[in-house]
């Protein structure tokens, strides 16, 4: 199980720099693909409900410290839907085996479309009323597009580094 | 006796010119033709056989020139990128409408990573004047100002971002209007703009420099896109267009004025 947990951070980290070198540059209609909550969903979807709440927290905190944006918002909301997708994951209902072969990107878009909304909603509890004003619709659709586009690459990533290690985190 | 005088008489014609130089430059344009064929055929003849002779040579002279070659290619590439960033550099950093005022240059380092804030990341902090509340201008104008500072960084809130507001005049400076940011994609909007302000697209908007404000006076922000006008309203909406490219930063100067100055 530490096998599993020192390798999931070190993809984690990975991850995060992609996503504060590469992502934060290339967006998309002005809007960036964030790369550190489809990591966690992907890894809830797997069924890896432990290791999923702790790589969107991990990954959400980091990015969290580079944004301007309330403190550990990123990271509260990436553990929601990655809790969220790991209830169905554990279900095998978004499995990349046992479920139809759309189920996984369907569900990731899903997570794509909801990820902002909790996040702008999230904005409220902390007095920041401004991250509604933004382009919202915009960054639900580029995510939701993005999340369908790599779902079940990423999903596969999970899945491998999870079942790393002699015991399974679940 | 009569070789002397021969000898001189050919000597004098030599050296004068004459027949002799007629009669060479016929023999040069008879025998120059030849003269090139056989050179064409023979020295890549000569060539080979030297070639073969010297293989080694030739081999370790063709790397030697490829390297040079290589090299002064490479030298080329960079000079034209330095061109480039000098270009760059020149274009963004060029601001006549701060006057007077100090200003530092610096580069954007990275930008935001999360689409609900529009801020930017700069290579110049506290160890080089930067300090918290500075406005930072580009080539157009006034592109937002610092939110928080490092020793060497320092993180810049644009004026596109939602939780940004900036005070504006136009033209003679007799109206204020409130500015806001409105998200990456969405440029600058004004709300409640009275209805006796004569604006139209195209008109200036520059910071107004109130007393206490937080930018100084003159700095140009945006142009007035559309202006909407609801029935029965008494105020205008505006939409604007930043000054600045706000999307495509690499450059920016920190103006070295504090709010409170």
């Amino acid at each position: 199980m530490r096998r599993t947990v020192v390798i999931a951070t070190l993809v984690t980290l990975f991850l995060v720099a992609i996503q504060l070198d590469i992502l934060s540059s290339l967006r998309f209609a002005g809007t960036v693909v964030m790369l550190v909550w489809l990591w966690p969903v992907a890894m809830g979807l797997a069924g890896f409900t432990g290791l999923a709440v702790y790589v969107a927290l991990l990954g959400g905190l980091l990015v969290d410290t580079h944004a301007t944006t309330p403190f550990g918002l990123t990271a509260l909301v990436g553990a929601l839907v990655a809790y969220g997708a790991s209830l169905l994951g554990r279900e095998g209902v978004g499995d990349l085996d046992s479920a139809a072969y759309w189920v996984t990107p369907a569900l990731a878009t899903l997570a794509g479309f909801v990820a902002p909304v909790l996040y702008a909603a999230g904005g409220v509890f902390v007095f920041n009323f401004e991250l509604w004003r933004g382009s919202l619709l915009d960054v639900m659709v580029v995510n939701a597009l993005a999340f369908l586009l790599f779902a079940r690459l990423v999903t596969r990533l999970a899945r491998t580094v999870a079942t790393v290690g002699d015991r399974v985190w679940r | 006796m009569l070789a002397v005088v021969v000898t001189l008489i050919v000597i004098v014609l030599y050296a004068t010119g004459g027949v002799f130089s007629g009669l060479r430059t016929a023999a040069n344009t008879v025998v120059e033709p030849f003269n090139w064929s056989v050179n064409e055929v023979a020295r890549p003849v000569g060539h080979f056989f030297a070639g073969a002779v010297n293989y080694s040579d030739v081999v370790s002279q063709n790397q030697k020139l490829r390297y040079e070659l290589g090299e002064a290619q490479q030298r080329s590439n960079e000079l034209w990128s330095y061109e480039r960033q000098l270009e760059q550099e020149s274009t963004e950093l060029d601001v006549p409408f701060v006057g007077s005022l100090p200003t530092v240059a610096a580069q954007v380092t990275t930008l935001s990573p999360t689409s609900f804030a529009a801020t930017v990341d700069i290579d110049k902090g506290r160890n080089q004047g930067v300090l918290a509340g500075m406005p930072v201008v580009a080539n157009g104008g006034l592109v937002g100002s610092v939110l928080s500072t490092t020793p060497n960084g320092a993180t810049v809130r644009l004026i596109s971002d939602t939780s940004s507001s900036i005070g504006v005049t136009f033209a003679n400076g007799t109206t204020d209007i409130v500015v806001s940011g409105r998200g990456v994609n969405n440029g600058l909007a004004a709300t409640s703009v009275p209805l006796t302000t004569t604006l139209s697209p195209g008109t200036l908007l520059a910071t107004d420099g109130l007393e206490g404000g937080l930018f100084p006076p003159g700095l140009p922000v945006a142009k007035v896109a559309t202006i909407t006008l609801t029935p029965g309203a008494a105020t205008y909406n505006l939409t604007l267009r930043p000054t600045s490219d706000l999307r495509h930063l690499s450059y920016v100067d920190v103006v070295l004025w504090e709010p409170s100055a």
